[in-house]
């Protein structure tokens, strides 16, 4: 209802401020962007007695682009912050896509991506990419830093392997690997700039004509973001065709866990899934240099996009 | 020189840099030295009895200064419908039982806000939970338990029409439809949640400051609760962030308010939060409408009968009206020569509904214009072609209610046909695509005066100064759709004044003239305007007399105040200033001021409204049919409001109620569960935003009404009801899917889909 009373941190420092979490026992809070802390403090689902907050240290504000060590993104990087990147722009697309559907203009210059992966919503929209990208999270806490595979990192919604003492500093997102194309494509629940009633991450690798590697990530469709691994080993090695990305979506969709909620029905979202599993396929494949036979174009309206 | 006229011109609202620099004060912002915040304890049951609440720890708690519950209050039921005493059915804080979640039980005064929060909960009410009603067939069962003790069958407004044979009409009809139609609550979503400060004198007497689009209600009621006179209450309007109709009732805060600021004999101030208001707020009607209209084979209307039940929610609020208008209107539009209607407003334990914006249009329209369309394809002709058939004209009379003024219906629907090209489009569309089309009409200011109101229904008091400057005092209350702009564009252009010369007052019941029953309706523009040239003819006799004085005009000569000056008419050299000539009056008076009253009231115009609006609209559509999305690609509109005063103003009353219609369409519903609102947040109650909006072409169609002022009808609320429809045509023409209820989600669209492949596809042009 109204704000609980908190005290208020502004370290310079990361070891000030890993320090600051370390000594509150599990009662501090990171503050970035706060677009879902206050909230959830005003609510009463969160409770904190303090918040420390990033954006004051240099480092945790940085975006770093390194041709052998890829892209580094301090925990403080705000979402729009990653969409004016040239490095992100031009090498990262699909990333783009996912940041630029994420929340409305307003939120996202302030919230940060670090927050939208620390909240382990299941729905977190630049998590499936990051997860596809596989991803590493740098946690780093009074007995020193770890590199923990994103993939890991989701326990269950708003669970993470985050522990009390642990703050996130940077997001490690590996090189463009040759031959390969990423995309994002969600389903808004209802309006334009909405949550997402189901979203996907994937990754086509070429391989000569054919396809490599592939990944498969699914968002709000079970406990957390998921891989769909039968659907991924069913494209590798396959001549991408129409036919066999619908057999591919149909796949996925038959390993998700969605469930019921006010922003869409179960059968829905996996009905959904297989849609949104097939046209960020064909956007993949298309950014890898693979064509796909007889595949329709992807469709604008639910985000597919080139 | 010759001034620019003010009417029929684009100006920009008077509020509109105060509102886009911050600077605009609502009741939220206000501050008096010393003032309490208040909070309001609410029911967590639908339905319970109070066997006892203890506000002991409460009171406690450091900073709480009082805790009332209803033993406190003076026991005075009020609503609106003081012209039906036995439809005023709620306290400020309930009496004995709680009726729905939200329902108030307590309210608490603290040294800030947080502190009251907290009180509340040190608040224990010890409840009993009786059953809850939550459906329309369980409210109405045989035994069914009452929600209110003297309301048996918990049905307590009806509404009866009758004209023409309407058995005659269905026995010779070629073709018969017979639907029910369900719409579902959903939400104002005005931006500032309602909030009131109160302020007591050292008499008891009452300043309240609130958030309303009826001042003078909330004085005339306020008083009746605090059994003070009418006159020792005095209510400020500020600046409101939108009303929609959700701010035209006394509130529990604004009783609360004011006693606890006697009680405590200081100034006090409740705000609502969001949740607040989307759980315990007033809403639009849902509705369950079974509607059976009679066609020849040619597509002409024989007869209609029209069966509503209202889920009126815990109390009645402004639901007898709502009962009465989805009658009144569901006869408007179209010529039925026989039409039967039974309207019953039921309570049930969920959230009490009020007026919304286009009241019982939305619901009414909905189920018109889809039996419409439904009835166009099944006959085989065109829905514009259908809807010309049938459409009213200027001069029809509906037997017992209502007479039609001017009616340029016809012009709307060939002119959105023209604008979207419609029967090309119809014939070619690419499958995927769709469009439809949904028409209105809408009152223009109420006849009925269900508040039982002493004094004329609207009113306004010209001050004409020897400065030249004039000042117009009414209690018009601007909530946002910009009628201060209008009303002064009316004041300056009927005295021939630039509109920097006239300053507006309004909205302060101790300064303005009684009365004005505020806005709702669509009748500020239309009733205040009448109003103020009530007082400028008033102001123009003086100062005609002055100058036909000072020039000894000939008697065959007739006057004109124009460009700033007072002159004979077509001898521009016998001219005097208007500011002079305010003096020579004034002079004349030994210097009693140059002042006017003016008012207006409707007589002898039928029981529902002086005048109507009309319009038409059609929707284009893109529907992925992967997904069951529809995508509003297009909206073509015209709207016959009369003459449009301030043009803009008229395209951004249209656009907004596209945006309304929108929602109302395809996104937005108030999910309930036994009585519970689940998604009361916007985060999950949708309103369209920026990115859903279409592109809009909108056109004025039509000409001068006779009774408006220069010319005005409504444009307020009439085109919040044909985008619904519309597009729920749209969405039938790109795939089969009849919407008989709302919102149409992506999911009932692709469920169809699944099972009709061909999706409408075979009626069109093969390429």
């Amino acid at each position: 209802m109204s704000l609980p009373h908190f005290e208020y941190f502004a370290p310079r420092t990361i070891e000030e401020a890993v320090a600051l979490l370390a000594g509150a026992g599990g009662r501090a809070r990171p503050f970035a962007g706060g677009t879902d802390l206050l909230p959830r403090l005003q609510s009463g689902l969160v409770r904190a007695e303090t918040l420390v907050d990033l954006k004051r240290i240099p480092e945790l504000c940085a975006i770093g682009f390194d041709p052998a060590s890829g892209l580094t993104i301090g925990a403080a990087v705000r979402l729009a912050d990653l969409l004016d990147s040239p490095d992100v722009q031009r090498r990262y697309p699909a990333m783009t896509d996912a940041v630029s559907q994420t929340a409305t203009v307003q939120i996202r210059n302030m919230g940060t991506i670090a927050g939208n992966v620390c909240n382990g919503s299941p729905c977190a929209d630049s998590v499936p990419v990051l997860i596809a990208r596989l991803a590493h999270l740098a946690l780093m806490s009074p007995r020193g830093e770890r590199l923990l595979p994103i993939g890991d990192f989701f326990k269950g919604p708003g669970e993470t392997a985050l522990e009390p003492d642990e703050l996130l500093v940077r997001i490690h997102v590996p090189p463009p690997p040759p031959y390969t194309g990423f995309a994002f494509a969600k389903l808004p629940a209802r309006t334009a700039s909405d949550i997402s009633a189901v979203n996907v991450g994937v990754m086509v690798a070429r391989q000569g004509g054919v396809c490599g590697e592939a990944r498969i990530v699914l968002g709000a469709v079970g406990p957390v973001p998921l891989r769909a691994h039968q659907a991924e080993l069913r494209l590798a090695g396959a001549t991408l065709g129409a036919r066999l990305l619908e057999e591919v979506g149909r796949l996925a969709a038959s390993e998700t866990r969605p469930i019921d909620d006010l922003r869409a029905s179960a059968a829905y979202r996996r009905d959904m899934a297989a849609v949104l599993v097939r046209r960020a396929l064909v956007v993949a494949a298309t950014r890898a240099g693979l064509a796909v036979a007889d595949a329709a174009p992807a469709g604008d309206a639910t985000g597919a996009s080139e | 020189m010759s001034q620019k006229p003010c009417i029929g011109v684009n100006v920009p609202r008077v509020d509109a840099w105060d509102k886009a620099t911050g600077t605009a004060q609502y009741t939220d912002d206000l501050s008096l030295p010393g003032m309490l915040h208040g909070a309001l304890k609410r029911s967590p049951l639908p339905h319970a009895r109070i066997r006892a609440i203890d506000t002991s720890r409460a009171r406690a708690l450091p900073g709480v200064k009082a805790v009332i519950t209803s033993a406190d209050l003076p026991r005075v039921r009020y609503g609106n419908w003081r012209f039906s005493p036995n439809t005023q059915d709620e306290y400020a804080l309930a009496v004995d039982k709680v009726r729905f979640v939200g329902d108030p039980v307590a309210a608490v005064a603290a040294v800030d806000r947080d502190t009251a929060i907290e009180a509340l909960d040190l608040i224990q009410v010890d409840f009993e939970e009786l059953p809850g009603l939550f459906d329309l067939d369980a409210a109405m069962a045989e035994g069914a338990p009452r929600i209110h003790e003297e309301t048996a069958g918990n049905v307590s407004v009806t509404r009866e029409i009758d004209y023409g044979d309407l058995a005659a009409g269905f026995a010779r009809a070629d073709y018969v439809r017979d639907d029910v139609y369900l719409m579902p609550p959903v939400s104002h979503a005005y931006l500032e949640p309602c909030s009131s400060l109160a302020q007591a004198d050292s008499l008891g007497r009452i300043t309240l400051w609130t958030s309303t689009q009826t001042p003078y209600i909330v004085q005339c009621l306020l008083a009746s609760v605090l059994g003070l006179r009418e006159n020792e209450v005095r209510v400020i309007k500020p600046y409101v962030g939108g009303g929609f109709g959700g701010k035209m009732e006394l509130r529990s805060w604004d009783v609360c308010a004011a006693f606890l600021a006697r009680l405590l004999g200081k100034p006090v101030k409740f705000t609502q939060t969001r949740d607040e208001e989307i759980c315990a707020g007033r809403r639009r009607h849902p509705m369950r409408l079974r509607s059976r209209v009679g066609f020849t084979k040619d597509g002409l209307l024989l007869a209609k009968e029209l069966i509503v039940h209202l889920d009126g929610g815990a109390y009645n609020s402004m639901g007898p009206t709502a009962t009465f208008l989805v009658g009144n209107l569901g006869a408007m539009l179209y010529r039925y020569p026989a039409y039967r209607y039974r309207g019953f407003h039921v309570y049930t334990n969920n959230p009490p509904a009020g007026a919304m914006r286009g009241f019982g249009a939305p619901q009414a329209f909905f189920v018109a214009e889809g039996q419409m369309n439904e009835a166009s394809a099944d006959l085989g002709i065109d829905p514009i072609d259908i809807r010309l058939k049938n459409a009213m004209h200027p001069g029809d009379k509906i037997r017992g209610f209502a007479t039609i003024g001017s009616c340029a219906f016809t012009e709307c629907l060939e002119r959105v046909a023209e604008m979207s090209e419609w029967r090309r489009q119809r014939r070619e569309m690419r499958p995927g695509r769709g469009i439809g089309v949904g028409c209105y009409s809408f009152v223009t200011g109420g006849n009925f005066n269900w508040f039982d109101t002493k004094y004329p229904f609207s009113a306004a008091e010209v001050r004409a100064y020897a400065d030249g400057a004039v000042h117009l005092l009414t209690m018009a209350a601007d909530i946002g759709q910009g009628s201060d702009t209008v009303l002064q564009q009316i004041l300056a252009e009927d005295l021939g004044l630039r509109l920097a010369d006239v300053t507006l007052y309004a909205a302060d019941t101790s300064l303005s003239p009684k009365g004005d029953l505020g806005t709702w309706a669509s009748r500020v523009t239309f009733m205040v305007g009448n109003a103020i040239l009530d007082a400028t003819r008033q102001i123009k006799e003086e100062l005609f007399k002055v100058v036909a004085l000072k020039f000894d005009t000939n008697v065959v000569h007739s006057f004109e105040c124009k460009d700033g000056m007072v002159r004979v008419k077509g001898r521009p050299e016998k001219a005097v200033p208007f500011g002079e000539a305010v003096a020579m009056v004034q002079s004349l008076r030994r210097g009693e001021p140059l002042i006017a009253r003016g008012s207006y009231t409707p007589r002898d115009m039928g029981l529902v409204a002086p005048t109507y609006s009309f319009g038409a609209q059609v929707a284009e559509v893109e529907v992925d049919r992967d997904t069951g999305r529809v995508r509003v690609t297009r909206i073509h509109t015209a709207h016959d409001c009369g003459r449009p005063l301030n043009p803009q103003a008229v395209e951004g009353q249209v656009e907004g109620c596209v945006q309304m219609g929108l929602g109302y369409a395809l996104t937005e519903e108030l999910v309930m569960r036994q009585g519970r609102t689940l998604n009361a947040s916007f985060l999950d109650y949708k309103i369209p935003g920026a990115l859903d909006m279409p592109g809009i072409d909108s056109v004025c169609v039509g000409g001068p009404e006779p009774k408006g002022p220069f010319g005005a009808k409504e444009s307020g609320e009439g085109p919040v009801s044909p985008t619904a429809p519309a597009i729920a045509e749209a969405v039938w023409h790109a795939t089969g899917y009849r919407a008989r209820r709302l919102p149409i989600t992506a999911e009932q669209v692709l469920r169809h889909l699944e099972t009709n492949p061909t999706a409408n596809d075979d009626r069109r042009v093969k390429p």
